[in-house]
C-alpha cells in the first residue's frame, strides 16, 4: 500500500483534464486524505494545452510533489509542453490515449523507462458509453478508480452533484463512462500494485481553497473592508473573491480603470479609517510603486498582494517564478522601508495575509504579501482552522489629548503617532506625499527630512526580533543549512525530511518576513553553518544577493537558484546537499592533513 | 449629510501662507471654496479634499477640511477610495489641467462613468506653473513655451467637452472675474448628487499669457445665464462648450434635470441586500467546505 502519490495529466483545452483533477481531489477529501493539486496552462484563452497535477497523500502535504508516480497523456504534444513540471521517471506508470497510434514501446518520452505504459482507448470508451468525447475525463477518474483505488464512490457522487441541475440522462452517461474505466483498470491490473492506503481521516471535515480565495478570505477576516483593483494573472481571483463577499460585510469593491487607479483608492480609503487592500502580478507592482511611496511617506496602512509570475514585463503569466523579490522591497524611489511577508502554502496565507494586515495597521505602511502563481492557483485540502486563535490589531487612533493641537506626525518613543481619519474632531490633518513637519505642514527642510526618514524607517526596528515570522526546522547546531521561501520552502522541506532520513545533519530556515532583513535572526541561523544553500526560483539570485546585502553569510553558503517555471523537486535539493557534505569533509581531511 | 451648523468662509481657512504668487487667480479658488463650504455648512472634518501635485493642488492645505495633497494625477483615485469607505463625506477633489488632463487625464472618464458624488474642481491656467512655465493639455495651439519655442503642434484638449461627452450630470465654469458667482457655482456643484465638474479658468500670473490675465478673460467673459441657456440642455450645453479658448462662459453649463442614482448608493443598496448572508467572519472559511 502506497501512502502518497502524485498523478499528473495533461491534454487540449477541451479535455476537462481540470476539472476532472479538480473532481479528483474533492473525492480524495471526501475520502479523507490530503490533497494538492496545481494547474498549468499556456497563455491561450481556450484550447491550447492544459495540465494539473493532483497529490494525494495519507498525510499532511508539503508540496505538489515530484516526479510523477502516475502520468496520463490524452495527446502527447500538449503532455511534453510541460516539460519539467510533469516529470516522468522510471517508477512512473504512464497511461496514454490509445488513438494517438503510437506504439507503448514508441512513447516519445526520451532517456527515461517509465515502470510500465498502457494505451488506453480512452476516446473511444467515452463515445460507446456516454455517445461523446467529452466524457473523456470521466471515464480517466474511472481509470484512477480502478488502478489506484481512489473516488471509488466519492467521484461519481461529485460528479452526480455538479451534474444534477444538467438532467438525469447526463448523470448516467457519465456514470456509464466512469464504470467502463474502472473495468477497464480491474480487466487490466499494473504489474506493481499503487493502491493507496486508506486515510486515517476518513469522514472528517476537509475544506480545499486555493491560495488567492484563501488571501482574500483572510482579509475579510482581518477587518478589511475596501478593495480596489486591476484584473491581472494570477492574482485576478482575490478580487473576484472581494466581488462575490465584501458587500456581505458592509465593505465596497472597486474594479478600478487601471492599476494605479486601484491601488490609488485603496490609499484613499485607507486614509478615510478603513482597511484596505489591492492585489496584483509582477507588471501592475511596477504601476503601482509611485503610490506605494505615497502610502509610505503618508504613513498609511495598506496591504498589496503580488502574486509573482515569470518576469520581467509580460513574461510568463502564467507561470511561477520568484523575481519580484527586488521589486518588493526596493521598488518607489527614495530611502523607504516596506515590508515584505511571504507565505509558503495555501493554509499559511491565512496566517500571512493577518498577519500583514496587523503589520500594516500597527507601523501605518504599506505591506506586500509576496505570493506566487503556484500557491495562489494551487488548490489544497485543508483541516478546518480555528480563527480564534488569531489576534487582530487595529491601527492607534487619537483620543483625549491626543486630539488638543493634534499632530499628525508627532514624534513618539516608538515612532508611530495616532493616526485620525476623516470624520473625527478635531483631527484634521493634511496628508501628503511632500515632506512634512509633525503637523502635516509640507516643508523642504533638510533637518526635518533626516529626522522624518529616521522616524519612517527607525519604526520598523522591532519587527526584525519577530522571530516567530521565521520557521526553523532540523538540527538547530547542523552544519548544513537550507534556506528558502515562498512555494519553493515546500520542496524544501520534504528535502530535508529526506536528507534527514539519510542521515544528514542538516536544517531549514523559511522566512515568512523577507523584508527588512532581520539580520540579529538569520546571524543566528548561520552561526553554526558551514555549507548552505539558498534556493529560489530566480534567475539572479535574488534572495542570495538580498541577504548579503545585510548579512555576512558563512563562505560555505551558496545559491542554487533557477528561472520560473523550472520547478524544484525534492530531489534536486537533496543532490545539491550530497555535493555540500561531500565538500564538508573534503575540508575537514584537508585540515587534518599535516603541513609540510 | 450629518447636521449642518452656521459656518462662515473663515472657518474653512488655515493658518497656512500659500506659496502662489501674488495675484494668483488660485488665491480668489480658495476663497470661493471657503465661501460655498461655508454656504453649505458641513463642519471641516466631514469634509475631506484631494489634490494631485501642481500650484494648484496645494489647495487643501489652505483649507480646515482633511486634506490630501497627493502625487501628480491621482486626486480622483484616491477621492473615490475615501468616499466609497465612508460614504458619509463630503468629498471635493482639485487640481490644474496638466494633472487633470494629461497625467491624470485617464480617470475622469471612470469616476463620470460610476457617478462617484465627488466634486472636482480644475484651476484652468494652460501652462505648468509649478515647473515654471511648460507646455499643458489647454494650452492653444502654437502657444511658445520654454518646451515649445517655435510653436505648440497640438490641439489644446477642451475640459468642458470632454466631461460632457462622457455624461458627467454637472458641469459648469466659473472664474476669479466673478468671486460671488464662482462660490455659487461651487456650491451648486457641492449640492449635485453625483460627479460635478467646475472648470475655473484661474490666471497664471507668472508664466500665463496677457489675454489670459484678468483683464483678457474679461473681455471673452459671458455669463450663461444671460445668454438664456438652459441648464438641462445636454446638446446646447455641449455647443456652447465648443467654443473653449475663444469665449469664456461662466455658470452651469448642464445640470442632470433626473440625476440617476450614485455609486455610493448603489454600494448601499447592495450591501443592504447581500448583508443578511454574511457568515459570521470567524467562521469566513467555512465557504471552503465542500459538503
Amino acid at each position: 500500500m502506497r501512502k502518497d502519490l502524485v498523478f499528473g495529466m495533461a491534454g487540449s483545452g477541451g479535455d476537462g483534464i481540470v476539472s476532472a483533477g479538480d473532481s479528483l481531489l474533492q473525492a480524495a477529501a471526501a475520502e479523507g486524505y490530503h490533497g494538492v493539486m496545481t494547474k498549468s496552462f499556456g497563455s491561450q484563452i481556450r484550447g491550447g494545452e492544459s495540465s494539473c497535477r493532483v497529490r494525494i497523500s495519507t498525510t499532511p502535504i508539503l508540496n505538489p510533489g515530484g516526479n510523477l508516480d502516475v502520468a496520463v497523456a490524452l495527446n502527447w504534444d500538449d503532455f511534453l509542453k510541460f516539460g519539467a513540471e510533469l516529470p516522468v521517471s522510471g517508477n512512473t506508470v504512464v497511461i496514454y490515449e490509445a488513438a494517438t497510434k503510437i506504439l507503448e514501446a514508441d512513447i516519445p518520452l526520451v532517456g527515461v523507462t517509465p515502470l510500465q505504459v498502457i494505451a488506453v482507448p480512452i476516446a473511444e470508451m467515452a463515445k460507446a458509453t456516454a455517445g461523446t468525447e467529452r466524457a473523456k475525463n470521466t471515464v480517466v477518474l474511472g481509470l484512477i478508480a480502478g488502478w489506484f483505488g481512489i473516488g471509488a464512490v466519492a467521484v461519481m457522487k461529485g460528479i452526480r452533484k455538479k451534474l444534477a441541475k444538467k438532467g438525469e440522462e447526463l448523470v448516467d452517461a457519465n456514470q456509464r463512462a466512469f464504470d467502463a474505466g474502472r473495468a477497464f483498470a480491474m480487466e487490466h491490473p499494473l504489474k506493481v500494485s499503487m493502491n493507496v492506503a486508506a486515510s486515517a481521516t476518513k469522514g472528517q471535515v476537509k475544506l480545499i481553497t486555493d491560495g488567492n480565495d484563501m488571501c482574500a478570505a483572510a482579509a475579510i477576516f482581518a477587518g478589511c473592508r475596501f478593495f480596489g483593483g486591476y484584473p491581472i494573472t494570477p492574482s485576478t481571483e482575490v478580487m473576484q473573491f472581494f466581488t462575490d463577499h465584501v458587500w456581505k460585510y458592509n465593505g465596497a469593491v472597486l474594479q478600478a480603470e487601471d492599476e494605479i487607479a486601484g491601488i490609488g483608492a485603496a490609499v484613499g480609503a485607507s486614509f478615510a479609517g478603513t482597511k484596505s487592500m489591492t492585489a496584483t502580478s509582477g507588471p501592475g507592482l511596477s504601476l503601482k510603486s509611485e503610490m506605494m511611496g505615497l502610502a509610505s511617506i503618508a504613513e498609511l496602512p495598506l496591504v498589496i498582494v503580488d502574486v509573482q509570475r515569470g518576469g520581467p514585463s509580460t513574461g510568463l503569466p502564467t507561470k511561477t517564478e520568484q523575481s519580484d523579490l527586488f521589486a518588493a522591497a526596493f521598488s518607489a524611489h527614495g530611502d523607504v522601508i516596506r515590508p515584505v511577508l511571504a507565505p509558503t502554502s495555501v493554509a499559511d496565507t491565512f496566517r500571512i495575509t493577518i498577519e500583514a494586515f496587523n503589520i500594516a495597521e500597527y507601523y501605518q505602511t504599506p505591506v506586500i504579501v509576496l505570493s506566487d502563481q503556484e500557491i495562489a492557483s494551487r488548490k489544497e485540502t485543508l483541516d478546518p482552522i480555528d480563527t480564534s486563535q488569531f489576534k487582530i490589531i487595529n491601527r492607534v487612533v487619537p483620543t483625549g489629548t491626543d486630539l488638543v493641537d493634534y499632530k499628525r506626525f508627532k514624534q513618539t518613543d516608538n515612532h508611530i503617532s495616532p493616526i485620525s481619519h476623516p470624520g473625527m474632531l478635531g483631527g484634521t490633518y493634511l496628508a501628503s506625499g511632500i515632506e512634512h513637519v509633525e503637523s502635516g505642514a509640507p516643508t523642504n527642510s533638510g533637518s526635518v527630512h533626516q529626522r522624518m526618514n529616521d522616524k519612517r524607517t527607525k519604526k520598523f526596528d522591532p519587527l526584525k526580533d519577530r522571530k516567530d515570522l521565521f520557521e526553523v526546522t532540523g538540527n538547530p547546531d547542523a552544519p548544513i543549512a537550507i534556506l528558502a521561501w515562498g512555494s519553493v520552502a515546500g520542496v524544501c522541506r520534504e528535502a530535508l525530511e529526506m536528507a534527514q532520513a539519510e542521515g544528514i545533519n542538516v536544517k531549514l530556515m523559511v522566512p515568512y518576513l523577507l523584508y527588512p532583513v532581520a539580520e540579529g535572526v538569520y546571524n543566528e541561523f548561520f552561526q553554526s553553518v558551514q555549507k548552505g544553500l539558498i534556493v529560489e526560483q530566480t534567475h539572479l539570485a535574488q534572495t542570495f544577493k538580498l541577504l548579503r546585502m545585510h548579512i555576512d553569510l558563512p563562505k560555505g553558503v551558496q545559491s542554487l537558484a533557477r528561472s520560473g517555471a523550472n520547478p524544484f523537486l525534492p530531489t534536486d535539493i537533496v543532490e545539491a546537499l550530497h555535493r555540500l557534505l561531500s565538500e564538508l569533509q573534503r575540508s575537514h581531511e584537508g585540515q587534518l592533513q599535516p603541513q609540510e | 449629510m450629518s447636521a449642518t451648523c452656521d459656518y462662515q468662509a473663515k472657518d474653512y481657512k488655515s493658518d497656512l501662507k500659500p506659496i502662489w504668487c501674488p495675484g494668483c487667480g488660485d488665491f480668489s479658488v480658495v476663497q470661493g471654496i471657503y465661501r460655498a463650504l461655508a454656504a453649505i455648512g458641513r463642519p471641516p472634518h466631514e469634509i475631506a479634499f484631494v489634490s494631485g501635485i501642481g500650484c494648484s493642488s496645494r489647495i487643501p492645505g489652505y483649507t480646515t477640511a482633511y486634506g490630501f495633497n497627493s502625487v501628480h494625477g491621482r486626486s480622483l483615485p484616491i477621492a473615490q477610495g475615501i468616499k466609497l469607505a465612508n460614504p458619509d463625506l463630503l468629498v471635493l477633489a482639485a487640481g490644474g489641467d496638466g494633472d487633470g488632463f494629461s497625467i491624470g487625464g485617464g480617470h475622469i472618464a471612470h469616476l463620470i462613468r460610476r457617478n462617484m458624488d465627488i466634486t472636482y474642481i480644475v484651476m484652468d491656467n494652460q501652462i505648468y506653473g509649478l515647473t515654471k512655465g511648460q507646455l499643458s493639455p489647454t494650452s492653444q495651439k502654437g502657444r511658445v513655451t520654454c518646451t515649445s519655442r517655435y510653436g505648440s503642434m497640438e490641439e489644446p484638449v477642451n475640459p468642458l467637452l470632454y466631461v460632457l461627452a462622457y455624461g458627467a450630470g454637472f458641469v459648469a465654469q466659473a472664474s476669479p472675474t466673478d468671486l460671488v458667482g464662482m462660490a455659487a457655482t461651487i456650491e451648486e456643484a457641492i449640492r449635485y448628487p453625483g460627479f460635478a465638474f467646475v472648470n475655473v479658468q484661474s490666471p497664471c500670473v507668472t508664466y500665463g499669457e496677457e489675454a489670459q490675465q484678468i483683464k483678457g478673460l474679461k473681455a471673452i467673459s459671458e455669463s450663461l445665464q444671460s445668454l438664456g441657456h438652459n441648464p438641462a440642455d445636454r446638446l446646447a450645453a455641449m455647443d456652447l462648450a465648443q467654443q473653449y479658448g475663444q469665449k469664456m462662459h461662466l455658470g452651469v453649463f448642464y445640470r442632470n434635470p433626473e440625476p440617476p442614482p450614485t455609486y455610493g448608493d448603489l454600494v448601499k443598496e447592495r450591501q443592504t441586500l447581500l448583508s443578511k448572508d454574511a457568515l459570521p467572519k470567524e467562521r469566513i472559511l467555512d465557504l471552503f467546505i465542500k459538503k
